[in-house]
């Protein structure tokens, strides 16, 4: 409870701080305050609690969660350099403002006990999202994708309101834990049609947000629309609150369905997996690349969801974190290369090796850990995901995630070959300290993690 | 005990350090870190040997943290401490630092010095891991180690190409060695579920003797065994291993990797205690081992090459030792052998040192007024290896061959025969690389000269010990205690409860003792007396390459065994591989581009459903949904 | 009986009971005398013609949002009042109850509030006024040229 009171209160700080003559204090203050809040998200570390009547619940692994979601906002925030570059149409503070009030609805979103919550928080987000799509007002793309991503978002939520409501029909409830004791008393062929009509329609619009086929098709669109920090922020926050909350529906409520669900959920993961590899080989631009590269992590993440073993949640968790990292510093990356060469092709990394050792190796890790190389923490993410689906014994399911992730290595090196055997002429890129402390810090996270996985894994 | 922590690490630490910074750091400095990591790593194992035999003769275990769990398997990085593991220490860890030591010298003028020692001090590190460690797996690893190291050390003249040939050569046999090593551990954990070896040998000694998982495991490690330790028909590499730096042939090829194998069988005597069938192969394979090598000694004219093959040979013996259950008198001799084959080949480096990197005995002669302490240690050596009393060989190669006389004569027969030859081709080797007169080059006269002090200091100390090691282990004929074979008796305690037959042996009685020491002493020297004959008093000097005739031609060229190998299977290997190339050219490239045909088709497809318009997407939304509702609704 | 829906059902049936009655009452009474004017769809006077996709200006927008935003202030404070002053809730708590209900709801419309202040300083509250700017393109042509034109023409009127 603590973490939203904070983010809705800074948030408003923030929106005030706006006012003031130095804009310089406002990355600063925001940065302090993510830090604030990240240390007051634990301050329930090892208790099991319930806050607002019942509506809020969270334990360990929601905490990590949280973290996960607030660590990576932290990162990007910092990447964001106080959007010194982005011009005089800038509005910095409002920024801020929005993209701490979305916290809100993230956090809200993986620690809801009640349906309401659930749909509260994924309301806040996207319409913060929805706004920070189109941020940059005389940009043409960013206007077509906010809009776009607007218009399918309502839609979903549509869906999903639906959903909700005829869940509430089947069982009197919108509580997590009254639901699944409602369904626990009969047999899975024995519920209400009701019930899982709403169910149904209830993943739909929570797939909708974290991208699985076919609902995907928004996202490259918007991705690629967006300016590129704040795609790397919907990349990484959206998609960790967005599989939190499935799971926690799923395990809490619904898993006494698994047969129900289960072939459509893994027909949907195929889907994504497929979608999102494939796809992602024919693309030109680094960062259209990277939106399809999220369509088939949420493919593995959804692995895990649809085995639903009882390590599930920890490999949701831990993939989560991979991929948060590996992302935000691939997005680190090309925005700097991108202002130099002012495109997002692969082509704009030719020869990156030569003049800014330091960038190549920074996007050699994240790729490496994006695509599955031991060694890093997207390796161990995927073992984890792959063994969840073993223990489930779906072994079609597996073998189709493997060659997925096989024509990942194709597209995730090819900005590798460009950066390191391709001739550019690439200059120097200056780097700010701090950005490139936070480059460190995320490149350093990502192999340590891929060592010793243990490190995250023994908090839940 | 935590400090024995720090036994291997202090090697480690100087490789890291001239690793690191091999170009950076000067050379004197260099030496210096280099050594000091042994000399403090032998100064600890000293001791944990004084505070190991205060506290009683229980094994102690030392447990760093968990390396692996999988399951119900545990494999903890830990180290165990006993009789065995100590007297191992003492060797790598002594010999090693004279070793280093002699190599400040020896290389000090080779532009790769800091190199040289870094690859030194891993290789200790490695080595120190296998003997110290508490499971198979550990053991792994230091084996794997050491193979490396061994494997950069011959090739560290990396410029020449037969050099880096007979490094991967090495490195190949290898592996095949440790093949069959790491078959033997997943068999060991298939069998007892563990690696340590405390739990796996407390549940082996319940296991009926000759049970056929025991000697699969027994075989498979003995295979590893020939890999390392150069026994038939793995022992090829051995001889090839000479192209590296003196000093590593030394240390790796003849005082400390070599052995590994033994120490491995003497590790797992519970095993092998309880397979009588494999230790008959052992025994068979380290005399024929023995025999072969001795005989291709005899007519070796490279010195470092007699050298290998007289460390094929001993190691044979021991081998020999260990197949008829001879634990102790085996381990005996390879501390002894330890001594004096580290002494002969650092003798044999001084010569080289003084020839100017010149090996071919045949261009020597009269070097020892040149190189007097260097002649006066060889003399130590070749006396002690051709088991002359009271030198450190004749008491350790004498307590074999007194076991084997127990398990067969005809073997005691044919070891003392080796034995024989032992002698003979040392003191060849020492007539006429010492005596009569220079028959090399002006120059080469010219130039000689002693070693400096770096590296006659470790060829005295290590002739002292060549000289009295004998006395550690003195048979109770010659009114000796058996010092050596009583403090590793513990350590056959659980084999003896396990198969209490194998290790009831009758002694030998005194008179009988007496008589297989004078038949094996008098042919030692009657061999002695032979080569004198031959290289002093008749002064013939062996024939120039391509001028031998029949056997001897035979016996020079070491058999044919590696033009037979290269027959057998290296070409056909070349041949399967070269089919199997043909095959994948055509096979896998055709599922390799046809998968990313078919990939980058199905993308170029899948990207126009892309087309950007909202209307679409929605569409495709409501399809889905469609779809889902209809699926689980009617179809389902 | 009917179940808690059956209620609601009831309030439908009057609801459309209740309008269609007046509906019709009206058509019999009112006097029926149709002209153009009266038939057009808005009375006030805005003529229906054209596409319905006009643009609008932007600030109907924000005028609305934060109209809605009051709107449902409003709407909170209704149910809050109800509760607010129960005498047997702040005899229960020893008075606390008002209190904590006053500072809840000074909380919520606080950060209204905030809002607003917030919109106002940035100056969303300003409606657009169109200023004219003064075109300042030169021209070639001198100015004194155009007042002698004008004197000329001025004189002989």
């Amino acid at each position: 409870m603590l973490p939203i009171v904070l983010l809705s209160v800074f948030g408003i700080v923030v929106l005030f701080l706006g006012f003031s003559k130095s804009k310089n204090i406002l990355l600063p203050a925001t940065l302090l305050f993510l830090l604030v809040t990240l240390i007051a998200n634990f301050v329930d570390w090892n208790h099991q609690y319930l806050y607002f009547n019942d509506m809020l619940w969270g334990n360990n692994a929601s905490m990590v969660f949280s973290g996960i979601v607030l660590l990576s906002a932290f990162f990007v925030v910092a990447l964001t350099r106080g959007f010194e570059q982005e011009g005089e149409a800038a509005q910095p503070a409002e920024y801020y403002g929005i993209m701490l009030f979305s916290l809100v609805g993230a956090i809200m979103m993986i620690s809801y006990e009640n349906l309401i919550i659930l749909f509260v928080g994924v309301e806040i987000l996207s319409v913060s999202i929805y706004i920070l799509t189109g941020s940059d007002k005389r940009n043409l793309r960013s206007n077509e994708a906010a809009l776009k991503y607007f218009l399918m978002g309502a839609f979903a939520t549509g869906i999903m309101l639906f959903g909700m409501a005829l869940m509430y029909g089947a069982t009197g409830s919108f509580v997590i834990s009254d639901i699944s004791e409602i369904i626990g008393t009969r047999a899975w062929n024995e519920q209400s049609q009701l019930l899982y009509a709403g169910l149904l329609m209830l993943l739909v619009g929570l797939l909708f947000k974290v991208s699985a086929a076919p609902f995907h098709f928004w996202t490259p669109d918007v991705y690629d629309g967006a300016p590129t920090i704040f795609t790397a922020y919907m990349s990484t926050i959206v998609k960790t609150a967005g599989f939190a909350a499935l799971y926690r529906l799923l395990a809490g409520s619904l898993a006494s369905l698994q047969d129900y669900w289960f072939a459509t959920l893994a027909t949907i993961t195929v889907l994504t997996l497929l979608a999102g590899n494939v796809t992602a080989v024919y693309q030109t631009s680094f960062k259209r690349m990277l939106a399809y590269s999220s369509i088939s992590h949420a493919g593995y993440l959804l692995i895990a969801l649809t085995s639903l073993t009882a390590k599930s949640q920890s490999s949701i968790l831990f993939y989560s974190l991979a991929y948060s990292l590996s992302t935000v510093s691939a997005f680190g990356v090309l925005i700097l290369v991108s202002q130099q060469q002012a495109s997002n092709n692969y082509d704009a990394f030719n020869g990156l090796a030569k003049k800014n050792p330091f960038l190549a190796f920074v996007l050699a890790v994240s790729m490496l850990s994006l695509a599955g190389i031991p060694l890093t923490a997207g390796f161990m993410g995927k073992l984890f995901v792959f063994t969840d689906a073993a223990q489930k014994g779906t072994i079609w399911l597996l073998v189709v995630a493997i060659l997925a992730s096989a024509i990942g290595i194709y597209y995730y090196f090819r900005v590798l070959i460009a950066a390191y055997f391709k001739e550019g002429d690439l200059a120097t890129i200056r780097i700010a300290p701090f950005y490139k402390v936070v480059l460190i810090i995320v490149t350093t996270l990502t192999i340590v993690l891929g060592l010793f996985p243990d490190l995250v894994l023994q908090l839940v | 005990m935590s400090f024995l922590v720090l036994i291997p690490l202090l090697p480690l630490l100087g490789f890291l350090i001239n690793g690191i910074g091999f170009r950076r750091i000067p050379k004197n400095l260099v030496g210096i870190i280099g050594s000091a990591g042994p000399v403090a790593a032998f100064a600890l194992s000293v001791y944990a040997f004084i505070s190991f035999q205060a506290q009683g003769s229980a094994p102690i275990h030392v447990h760093l943290f968990d390396w692996i769990t999988v399951g119900t398997l545990n494999i903890p990085f830990a180290f165990q401490i006993d009789q065995l593991s100590l007297l191992m220490l003492l060797i790598i860890t002594g010999v090693g630092s004279l070793i280093h030591i002699y190599s400040v010298g020896y290389m000090h003028h080779d532009e790769g010095f800091g190199k040289f020692f870094a690859f030194l001090n891993l290789f200790l590190f490695f080595m120190l891991l296998l003997v110290m460690g508490s499971n198979f797996v550990i053991m792994f690893i230091g084996w794997e180690g050491v193979g490396l190291c061994s494997y950069l050390l011959i090739g560290f003249w990396n410029k020449n190409t037969n050099y880096n040939n007979a490094a991967r050569k090495a490195f190949i046999m290898n592996r095949i060695g440790d093949l069959g090593y790491l078959l033997g551990i997943f068999l060991i954990i298939q069998q007892f579920g563990a690696v340590e070896y405390a739990v796996v040998f407390e549940k082996a000694a319940t296991m009926a003797v000759d049970s056929p998982a025991i000697v699969a495991i027994t075989m498979l490690l003995f295979v590893g065994a020939m890999g390392k330790s150069a026994q038939i028909p793995l022992y090829t590499w051995l001889p090839d291993a000479m192209a590296g730096p003196t000093p590593v042939s030394a240390l790796i090829h003849a005082a400390t990797m070599v052995t590994a194998g033994i120490y491995m069988v003497i590790r797992s005597n519970v095993f092998y205690s309880l397979a009588p069938d494999t230790l008959d192969l052992i025994a068979i394979v380290g005399l024929a081992t023995a025999l072969l090598g001795a005989s291709i000694g005899l007519f070796q004219n490279d010195i470092k090459k007699v050298l290998a093959y007289s460390t094929v040979s001993q190691l044979g013996y021991m081998f020999l030792g260990l197949g008829v259950m001879a634990y102790s008198p085996s381990f005996f001799h390879v501390m002894t052998h330890a001594f004096f084959k580290a002494l002969l080949f650092l003798g044999a480096g001084s010569v080289i040192h003084a020839m100017s990197d010149e090996q071919d005995i045949r261009k020597m002669g009269g070097l020892r007024h040149k190189l007097p302490v260097t002649f006066a240690t060889f003399v130590v050596a070749t006396i002690a290896i051709s088991g002359i009393p009271p030198f450190s060989g004749f008491f350790s190669k004498d307590d074999i061959l007194a076991n084997v006389y127990q398990h067969s004569k005809i073997m005691w027969g044919l070891g003392v025969l080796g034995s024989v030859m032992t002698s003979f081709y040392m003191f060849r080797l020492l007539f006429l690389t010492f005596f009569g007169t220079f028959r090399g080059t002006k120059q080469q006269e010219h130039h000689l000269h002693e070693s400096p002090l770096s590296m006659t200091l470790p060829l005295v100390v290590l002739a002292v010990l060549s000289a009295v090691g004998g006395f550690l282990n003195v048979p109770e004929a010659l009114f000796g205690s058996m010092k050596l074979s009583g403090f590793m008796a513990p350590l056959y305690e659980l084999a003896a409860k396990a198969n209490p037959v194998a290790f009831a042996h009758q002694h030998l009685s005194h008179t009988q003792e007496y008589v297989l020491m004078g038949v094996s002493v008098g042919a030692a020297l009657l061999a002695a007396l032979g080569a004198y004959v031959v290289f002093v008093v008749k002064k013939s000097v062996p024939a120039a390459d391509g001028q031998e005739t029949g056997l001897q031609k035979l016996v020079y060229n070491k058999y044919y065994v590696d033009e037979a190998y290269d027959a057998i299977f290296v070409k056909s290997m070349r041949t399967a591989s070269d089919l199997a190339y043909s095959f994948g050219e055509f096979m896998i490239d055709l599922v390799v581009n046809g998968t990313g045909k078919v990939v980058k088709n199905a993308a170029a497809k899948l990207r126009l459903l892309q087309n950007g318009a909202t209307s679409f997407y929605v569409f495709m939304m409501v399809l889905g949904i469609t779809v889902i509702m209809l699926w689980n609704f009617w179809i389902k | 009986m009917y179940s808690d829906f059956g209620q609601i059902l009831l309030f439908i049936i009057v609801a459309i009971a209740i309008i269609g009655a007046i509906l019709i009452a009206n058509k019999i009474i009112r006097p029926n005398l149709p002209n153009e004017e009266k038939l057009t769809t808005y009375e006030s006077g805005e003529d229906p013609v054209g596409n319905a996709n006009v643009q609008f200006n932007a600030r109907f927008y924000v005028v609305a949002l934060v109209f809605v935003l009051f709107e449902v202030e409003l709407l909170f404070l209704f149910p809050w009042a109800t509760v607010f002053g129960r005498p047997e809730l702040i005899a229960q708590t020893n008075g606390r109850w008002g209190w904590f209900a006053l500072g809840e709801m000074l909380i919520f419309v606080g950060i209204l509030s905030l809002g607003l202040a917030y919109a106002w300083v940035k100056g969303y509250l300003d409606w657009i006024r169109p200023e004219p700017k003064k075109p300042d393109y030169a021209l070639k042509i001198p100015k004194d040229l155009y007042q002698k034109i004008n004197q000329k023409y001025s004189t002989h009127r």
